[in-house]
Order: C-alpha cells, then structure tokens, then sequence
C-alpha cells in the first residue's frame, strides 16, 4: 500500500494521542486517585430510610483522625440535613440515598456530583484541604420545586470545627 | 477539462505543505485543549472524586 509521508504523518500522530489520552486518565486515576462513582455501596429501601441505622440520623460522623462520614438525605424538595459543616484538611465520604425520586447532589463549581438514585447509596469521597463555602445543587429535574432545592457546604478551618452535639 | 496531461508528478512528489501546515496546527490546538481541559479545568478544581482503584 502507497501512503503518503503526510498521511503516515497524520496516522502517527492520531495515535500519540490516542496512547496520550489514555497516559493521562491513568495518570489521574494511579497517580492522583480519581475515582469515579460507582455501585459498591449495599441497596437500602427507600420506603424506611428514617429506620436505617445511619440515614436515620443523617449528618456528619467523625470515623478517623482526619475521615469524616456524612449521611445526607435527599427528598423532594430539600437535603438533610441542608448545611454541612465539615474541617479543612480532612477526607469527607459523602453517602447519599433518596426517598422517592432521583435527585442529585453537585457541589457547585466542583468535581464532587453524583446522582441520588433512591433505593442505592451514592459514596463520594473528597479531599476538602482548604475552607471554603459551596452550594449543592440538585441537577436532576426532581418535580416542581426542584429549582428551590439546595444545600450548603461549609468547610470550616480545623480549630473551629465542632461536631453536632459536642460542646 | 482538458484530458491532456500538462504535468505528471509521483505519489510522494504530491506535496500539500498547506495541508499539512493546518493538520499540523490543529494537532497542537488539540494537544494544548486536552492539556488544559484535564489538568487545569479538571484535575486543578477542587473537591474531586478520589478513591482506591480496585
Ligand atoms: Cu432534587
């Protein structure tokens, strides 16, 4: 077959970046840890999310040093709870469940956003490193005051942050 | 169109250097996007998804 030196050229050069493309999102995923949101977490009923042992009482849970945990709830048209307040310099898994439809839960202007399916757990898990306040968003047409439904994230610096109900 | 041949040329002596100029421009365009798209836009925003890659 007769190829042309310009043509090899432009073959060649669609494969860099093929194998650069795919170097890069292995780079991200080895070398700096982004994940993707996946199905690992259980299946939970959507009908009695009041009853389960953590979306019961949904809030943020201090599990390690510096690992928090944050039960978050989502329904038509609210999260709960609504203000998150969480220490700069700490890994915050959120777990996310819905109790009717799907919701999302998008931290604004982040990379943090995943849907809400009721019936699953979404877990997203975040390097909150410096304080700062995001507005979460629900990003899935959820009914008629789906516009009004929003959250806040507060990440506090480490001396003033206190967890609900220590004093 | 006349079907008399003024100039025949081989395969290689055919040399688009305009073509190849603008493939080779928009390779870098696409080279600088992707760079900046994942490493500026994406993996320099905060709060990202991390996680064990199982
Ligand atoms: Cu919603």
């Amino acid at each position: 077959m007769n190829i042309h030196t310009y043509e090899k050229f432009w073959l060649g050069a669609s494969m860099v970046l093929i194998v650069g493309f795919i170097l890069t999102i292995t780079y991200g995923s080895v070398g700096l840890g982004i994940a993707m949101v996946d199905d690992s977490e259980p299946t939970i009923n959507p009908e009695n999310v009041g009853d389960h042992p953590d979306f019961g009482d949904p809030g943020v849970e201090q599990v390690g040093e510096n690992e928090y945990v944050v039960h978050v709830v989502a329904v038509q048209f609210a999260y709960f709870p609504g203000e998150i307040e969480v220490p700069a310099d700490s890994t915050v898994t959120f777990k996310l469940t819905s109790e009717d439809v799907i919701h999302s839960f998008s931290v604004v202007g982040t990379n943090a956003n995943t849907m809400i399916i009721p019936g699953e757990i979404a877990s997203v898990t975040v390097e909150a490193d410096e304080p700062g306040e995001y507005g979460i968003v629900c990003s899935e047409y959820c009914g008629s005051g789906h516009h009004d439904m929003e959250g806040k994230l507060t990440v506090v610096p480490q001396d003033e942050f206190e967890l609900e109900g220590d004093e | 169109m006349s079907s008399e041949l003024e100039r025949e040329i081989g395969h290689d002596e055919f040399d688009p250097v305009g073509t190849l100029g603008l493939i080779t421009i928009y390779f870098l365009i696409l080279v600088v996007l992707w760079i900046f798209m994942y490493f500026v836009e994406f993996a320099g925003g905060d709060l990202t998804v991390v996680g064990v890659v199982v």
